[in-house]
């Protein structure tokens, strides 16, 4: 009814506004009453320029003038609104003022923003609403132009009414897809198992939640599609839990055919403790190979907030082994935190379950995370480093150090 | 863009417009050059009076930026003109348009209107802390003081912070105005920087002294000082509170610690409850410490010399005193090692009490907890300045307790000199006073900021205002 009423009231504006451009043009044309009102200095100055006449006010009548039958209007309409309506037309404010602001909002959406405790969680949630409108629609309008295109090519397919001759059906999809659960399939009995641990609710928001389970899809696709899969098994995945709605969202009814365990028990119930390695950045001890006889923990866990020993923490709880990737030891770590996504640390595991290869499976590390591979195993340069340091002992010794620093990324670059 | 200098007629702007590369965004770009430039006020009209008759209508967010100009050339009719074609056009404005409004209002004759314009913005939302400025401000500007202080009151309520600007306003206005009211407010106002730990700097101080000096038949004067570092006033030898928290106070510290500090969220993060149990029984036994060191924090402190021997020198220095230690920790430094040579640290433990965490463990929480334990006497050193810890910290109230007393009880190394000195917080002397506003009715001692001192959040000013009645 609201938003009818906005409606109706835009439609009256535009229709009335030819009308008062025109009575804005007429009132040029009179003898200026108002125009007379200039400042000192701008007479001086327009005495020299050719133009005179310059009604300077007359964007105000323009203004007023189609809105008179509106004032009544509005005072007639209901003053008290729903704090929702409000909410929404100071949006609708916003938007005007040229903030970043979605253009349509949801009922939903609008009370999230209305809980957000400050105003900078208010803006920050209205930009991410609006960054992700934008994303839609442009994502929309290439849908659009690629299925034109399709149009197109079909056209002129149709003219040419060639017909191929394959021996294979094309069913593509179908039957990789087949394949690849078969694999799965296998896994599930022969695999070495991989744990997600789902007991982080609590420590993330609610977005954060939302990309975890987007994470963990995108690894559960790549365990699925490669050569030898992990089996993987979602513990302490409690029933309607935050969790286990997100995946009822991604996978809709493929969720009860997926072909991994979901249990609501602890993995320290399922398997014997002594093989199992929790995975955490955090971990004092670093992971030098891949072991396929242990049973690999990832917490299934976002934090933009950067809680550190939060995992640590539950694998003491438990006492449970821990490890760190390598990734001092083989990559020269220039910025950014040494926690991983979930699908990153999917590749990386699995790269090393088929190659071993150290090398090969940090390749997953984002490119923006280090600077570059160390040739050589770090504690080997840095006993170089000690050695040359002990035999120029001495004032020089800072100096030294810098000197090799330097030689050391020269030579890195030359690689 | 280069705005023009003198109104132009619409072909003119057409052209420049053309000209443009973008034509869309012409005008919020001249606009936003001529805020920058401050042009004329007719010239910005010319191009509003341009776009109404080539569109119809002005988009708000051009009446936004025109009011900007205006604003910021202080045109008072021309700001209320805007107003009345915004009321007209929309039902409610947005924030940036308020602010404009109320800041160009107050600012003015009008200063009433501004008072309205908070009113309806209450209505749609929270006003900022700028709106409410600007309206306490116009209010004590002319004498409403207490119009100024229900409006500061409220804002208090709505748990906006109030600017130094605002307090300073309040002094500066009320000089030379009697009655007790208004006093016991500005009394309160300094109850408040001293609650909050707020250091008023120079100008604002000045306002102070002249109130306090203003005050018809209180008989004030006020004297600036530097406090000796025995905590005596040097203008009216009074003593200044010291650095000590109550007993209540320092019992919720010491909850608090171990609560938020230690336990947080999962006392597997920092510790394990056996170990903290460990801990606990192992400082019981020992009680009361005199110095609670943390062994790692200072065996860091020069670079070159081996680890143990840095630690052995301080635990030597600070045991000449027959101070009972207490030094804190990790497991690896049992571990005889190029840093750590078994037969030193077999001497150091003869001299002091040593306890060794898990190479996991945070040892910095365990300091804490050992040196509140010990009692109001104990002193911890590290060079750490315990900011995370300071975070962990529930409320904003304890953290304030928190930083007194770590002001009172923390020791620091400096690294440079080659004699060992002892200061609490590098820069500075050990402080025996408390570095905070406080009264004892008939004088006031107010510490305030050089305003050209850096602001470190750690470093408390040394200069005082000292206040007292004849």
């Amino acid at each position: 009814m609201q938003s009818a009423n906005v409606l109706l009231r835009k439609i009256v504006k535009s229709s009335v506004l030819p009308f008062a451009t025109q009575h804005g043009m007429k009132k040029d044309l009179f003898p200026l009453s108002r125009t007379l009102s200039l400042s000192l200095c701008l007479k001086q100055d327009s005495s020299g320029s050719p133009s005179e006449k310059l009604d300077l006010d007359a964007w105000k009548k323009v203004m007023k003038s189609g809105l008179q039958e509106e004032v009544s209007e509005t005072v007639s309409e209901p003053k008290e609104l729903s704090t929702l309506a409000a909410a929404r037309e100071i949006l609708e404010m916003w938007r005007l003022a040229g903030r970043s602001v979605p253009e349509n909002i949801s009922e939903e959406q609008l009370k999230t923003f209305m809980e957000c405790p400050s105003k900078s969680a208010k803006k920050k949630y209205l930009k991410y609403l609006h960054l992700k409108e934008m994303y839609k629609r442009n994502d929309k309008r290439k849908m659009d132009e690629k299925r034109e295109r399709r149009l197109e090519t079909q056209k002129q397919a149709s003219e040419t009414d060639a017909i191929r001759k394959n021996s294979f059906v094309c069913l593509w999809a179908n039957c990789m897809d087949k394949a690849y659960s078969w694999r799965v399939a296998q896994s599930m009995i022969f695999g070495q198992p991989l744990i997600f641990d789902m007991s982080y609710e609590e420590e993330m928001s609610v977005r954060e939640v939302a990309n975890t389970v987007r994470q963990i899809v995108l690894s559960e696709g790549s365990n699925r599609r490669s050569v030898d899969p992990f089996h993987i098994h979602f513990c302490n995945l409690k029933e309607d839990s935050l969790y286990h709605k997100e995946f009822i969202k991604h996978y809709r009814e493929a969720w009860g055919k997926l072909l991994v365990t979901v249990t609501d028990q602890c993995y320290t119930d399922i398997f014997p403790k002594d093989k199992l390695i929790y995975l955490t950045a955090d971990s004092p001890k670093v992971m030098k190979t891949f072991d396929h006889d242990k049973i690999y923990i990832v917490g299934s866990m976002v934090d933009r907030s950067i809680k550190t020993g939060v995992s640590l923490a539950r694998a003491k709880r438990l006492g449970l082994e821990t490890a760190a990737l390598p990734l001092e030891k083989y990559l020269l770590w220039n910025s950014g935190a040494k926690n991983l996504t979930l699908d990153q640390m999917m590749h990386i595991l699995l790269t090393l379950k088929d190659t071993g290869d150290w090398k090969a499976a940090l390749e997953y590390v984002p490119k923006r995370k280090y600077c570059g591979f160390v040739s050589r195993p770090v504690h080997e340069l840095k006993k170089t480093l000690n050695l040359i340091n002990t035999l120029k002992l001495g004032k020089r010794q800072e100096a030294v150090r810098k000197q090799f620093a330097k030689n050391y990324s020269k030579k890195l670059m030359q690689k | 863009v280069q705005p023009p200098e003198r109104p132009l007629q619409a072909e003119e702007w057409n052209r420049l417009r053309e000209s443009f590369k973008s034509p869309e965004i012409f005008e919020e770009v001249m606009f936003n050059s001529m805020v920058r430039c401050n042009s004329s006020i007719d010239v910005a009209k010319s191009l509003l009076t341009h776009v109404a008759k080539s569109n119809g209508d002005i988009a708000y967010n051009l009446l936004v930026k025109y009011l900007a100009l205006c604003v910021q050339q202080g045109q008072i009719s021309e700001i209320c003109d805007v107003y009345d074609i915004m009321k007209i056009r929309f039902r409610i404005l947005e924030s940036g348009a308020y602010n404009l409004l109320i800041r160009g209002l107050s600012n003015s004759d009008q200063w009433r209107m501004a008072l309205t314009l908070l009113e309806e913005v209450k209505k749609h939302m929270i006003p900022s802390r700028t709106n409410y400025e600007s309206c306490i401000k116009a209010a004590s500007r002319h004498q409403e003081m207490n119009l100024a202080f229900e409006l500061y009151h409220e804002m208090l309520a709505k748990d906006l912070v109030p600017t130094l600007d605002v307090l300073q306003a309040f002094f500066e206005f009320s000089r030379g105005m009697e009655g007790a009211q208004l006093q016991k407010e500005l009394f309160d106002i300094l109850l408040y920087l001293r609650d909050n730990q707020i250091y008023p700097h120079e100008t604002f101080m000045q306002s102070i002294k002249l109130w306090f000096e203003s005050i018809p038949g209180g008989n004030w004067r006020g004297h600036l000082t530097n406090i000796k570092d025995s905590g005596q006033c040097p203008v009216c030898n009074h003593q200044l509170e010291d650095s000590d928290l109550t007993e209540e106070e320092y019992n919720n510290l010491s909850e608090r610690i171990i609560k938020d500090v230690i336990h947080g969220t999962d006392t597997f993060r920092k510790t394990s409850p056996q170990e903290f149990e460990a801990f606990q029984t192992f400082v019981e036994n020992r009680l009361p410490f005199d110095i609670v060191i943390d062994g790692l924090n200072v065996s860091h402190i020069k670079p070159r010399r081996m680890q143990c021997e840095n630690l052995f020198d301080a635990v030597n220095f600070l045991a000449k005193g027959n101070a009972r230690l207490l030094v804190l920790g990790r497991k690896h430094m049992l571990i005889n090692s190029s840093n750590w040579k078994r037969e030193i640290m077999k001497e150091m433990q003869n001299k002091a009490d040593f306890f060794f965490a898990e190479n996991i463990s945070e040892d910095d929480a365990f300091l804490l907890y050992a040196t509140l334990r010990s009692g109001k006497h104990c002193k911890f050193v590290t060079r750490d300045f315990l900011r995370d810890h300071k975070a962990c910290l529930s409320n904003s109230l304890t953290r304030h307790l928190f930083r007194k007393w770590q002001r009172g009880h923390q020791i620091a190394f400096s690294p440079s000199s080659i004699k060992m000195v002892l200061s609490v917080f590098i820069q500075q002397p050990a402080f025996s006073y408390d570095c905070v506003v406080q009264t004892t009715g008939d004088t006031w001692h107010i510490p305030y900021k050089d305003y050209f001192e850096g602001k470190y959040s750690y470093r408390v000013p040394r200069k005082w205002l000292c206040i007292q009645q004849k």
